[in-house]
């Protein structure tokens, strides 16, 4: 390892000594490693040259598909790149699967298309008998070019399609985009605002986590906690309609500030809250209560701390195994820099853990969104600032519902030249791969759904 | 009442969705829609399909995948687009790596416009989808 580290940029590693993998892309004139440090995100610079670039995922797999994307995609050399298959279907075939062989091992092949309502995946199984040996999750078929497609776009105009790389977290994409492009611009963004963003992006929060909760009682065969859950979200993308007039939230954040008539009627939200909070905590207890439930959460998928370190996990799983990194409260924006934020911690990283952290989660989002409204009061909410966008990079991250949502954004002459999106659940696929390795195939669709990972914004 | 009596089994094929027609489409069968209590029901194979919804503006690598979905459906059938991609007209319609959406290329007979569209839009988009079949 260290005769390998030495042959690696430096600053890579000195950063990774001190912080927390975030991804990596390709700018105009070279690579960018983002680490997720204690005073900021760091960004390390590796020049393109004519020489191929060293694999930093050869010691650090949280990189692997960040560098099999830039080489696939923007056709970056890389030298030792342990994974050298492309990432993503291309002319709509995909490179061969990983399989194991041997003496009873047989492979089962699932997607894309899905008996549900599942967006596209492949995922190729090698088993022997029921026990999972590896797993192959290839994704891509949702990849729409957008990062290409955005590149010369003005960067207002921009906002509402990067509402829109993901569905469900498109609250929490759009705060990053919007906070990227306040810092080039230097603006000041007034704290009712600010209450208002967070108070939107706990929602969201609020939104996936009971939904995931549902489909982890469903796929451990609890169809009354499903209902029930499903319910429980239906209510919840009432709540964000009545809180800015859209289910998903999409265009209620905007750069600079927040879209108008957003939070209008206080007294209707409040009595939804109230009511919501009620439904979410009587629907924990039924949950957790149910031993033979949480007897099939217990121990199955586990991810050690040191496997979500070297995945470079943030989010749920990562605090469901050990970690501590909570972006809120580890480099805290907007409103979270007065709102402290109680971190979930849990240790034994199974399905279990990862439910506990989002139930703990949910109860510390409705506590956010009384303390918001509180806070706000009926003070009006300022049309958003201006944003002077003629030139400048920045790099943002928040915590969305899924782990660390960041954007990356270069600004030149007034247009957006680099725009890079790295989705928490992109970090986190290969650990739901990792994760099914521990256990049976009919295990999968409950390890799957204790991570409940979007692919759209995996895909970009 | 047609050969259908209006029940349907329906197939959802994701042809790049940013997943938030999914998250309607999951609506339908919460207890608040449950079209379920139509006798509408999700299948678990395009062979028991009477109905496919699509979402998505249409990806390179799922031209492929939803023409055999499609083609394993038995007739009569009839596809439905769901939200504006689906119909050619949402944020990424002309988008270099996109299609001309989902349900256009796909031969959609049913349109549900929006971004997303509510449920009551989606349910009221398969009581079309059985009349549709019913002349089919």
């Amino acid at each position: 390892m260290s005769a390998l580290a030495a042959t690696l940029p430096h600053a890579i590693c000195a950063e990774l000594e001190r912080g927390w993998p975030l991804g990596a892309y390709a700018a105009h004139d070279g690579l960018r490693y983002l680490v997720l440090g204690s005073d900021g995100v760091r960004m390390v610079h590796v020049p393109r040259g004519d020489e191929p670039c060293r694999a930093v995922s050869a010691l650090v797999p949280a990189f692997a598909w960040d560098e099999r994307e830039m080489a696939d995609e923007w056709g970056v050399a890389f030298d030792a790149l342990p994974d050298p298959r492309a990432l993503w279907a291309r002319g709509g075939a995909l490179p061969d699967a990983i399989v194991a062989s041997g003496p009873g091992v047989t492979r089962i092949v699932v997607g894309p298309v899905h008996a549900g309502i599942i967006e596209p995946g492949r995922f190729t199984f090698s088993s022997g008998g029921e026990t999972v040996v590896h797993l192959d999750a290839q994704l891509g078929f949702s990849h729409r070019g957008l990062e290409r497609a955005f590149a010369g776009a003005d960067p207002l105009t921009l906002a509402p399609r990067v509402a829109r790389i993901c569905g469900a977290c498109s609250a929490s994409r759009s705060l990053a985009y919007a906070i990227a492009l306040e810092t080039i611009a230097g603006a000041q963004i007034p704290d009712e605002v600010e209450l208002a963003r967070l108070l939107l992006a706990e929602l969201e929060r609020i939104a996936n986590h009971v939904f995931d909760l549902a489909v982890c009682a469903s796929a451990a065969g609890w169809a009354p906690g499903f209902t029930t859950g499903l319910g429980l979200k239906e209510a919840a993308m009432r709540l964000a309609a009545t809180a800015c007039g859209h289910r998903l939230f999409f265009d209620a954040i905007v750069p600079g500030g927040v879209r108008a008539e957003i939070l209008a009627d206080r007294t209707a939200l409040r009595v939804q809250v109230d009511a919501l909070a009620a439904r979410v905590e009587e629907f924990l207890r039924v949950l957790f209560d149910n031993a033979s439930l949480v007897s099939r959460w217990t121990g199955t998928g586990a991810l050690s701390f040191d496997e979500v370190r070297a995945l470079g996990v943030l989010g749920p799983a990562h605090r469901a195994s050990g970690g501590t990194i909570d972006v809120r409260d580890a480099l805290p924006y907007g409103a979270y820099r007065w709102l402290p934020t109680d971190v979930a911690l849990e240790t034994t990283g199974d399905v279990g853990a990862r439910c506990r952290v989002k139930a703990a989660e949910l109860r510390t989002s409705f506590t956010f969104v009384r303390r918001a409204l509180d806070q706000l009061g009926a003070s009006a909410l300022p049309a958003p600032t201006p944003l002077a966008l003629r030139c400048g990079t920045s790099t943002s991250v928040v915590e969305g519902p899924r782990g660390a949502e960041t954007i990356s954004v270069a600004i030149e002459d007034g247009v957006v030249t680099r725009l890079h999106a790295i989705a928490a659940s992109y970090r986190t696929w290969p650990a739901v791969a990792l994760a099914t390795m521990r256990g049976i195939v009919p295990d999968f669709p409950l390890v799957n759904k204790s991570f409940n990972l979007c692919y759209a914004c995996a895909d970009r | 009442m047609g050969r259908f009596a209006r029940s349907l089994g329906i197939r959802h094929l994701v042809c790049g969705s940013c997943n938030g027609c999914e998250q309607e489409m999951n609506a339908l069968f919460g207890p608040d829609v449950d079209i379920t209590q139509h006798g509408w029901e999700l299948v678990a194979s395009p062979r028991h399909a009477d109905v496919v919804t699509v979402t998505g503006p249409m990806t390179e690598a799922m031209r492929e995948p939803a023409r055999r979905t499609l083609e394993a459906v038995p007739e009569p059938s009839v596809v439905v687009a769901v939200g504006d991609c689906a119909l050619g007209t949402g944020v990424f319609a002309g988008s270099p790596d996109v299609g001309a959406g989902a349900g256009v290329e796909l031969g959609a007979a049913v349109a549900v416009p929006g971004c997303p569209p509510a449920p009551e839009a989606i349910v009221a988009g398969l009581r079309r989808a059985a009349e549709v079949l019913d002349r089919r």
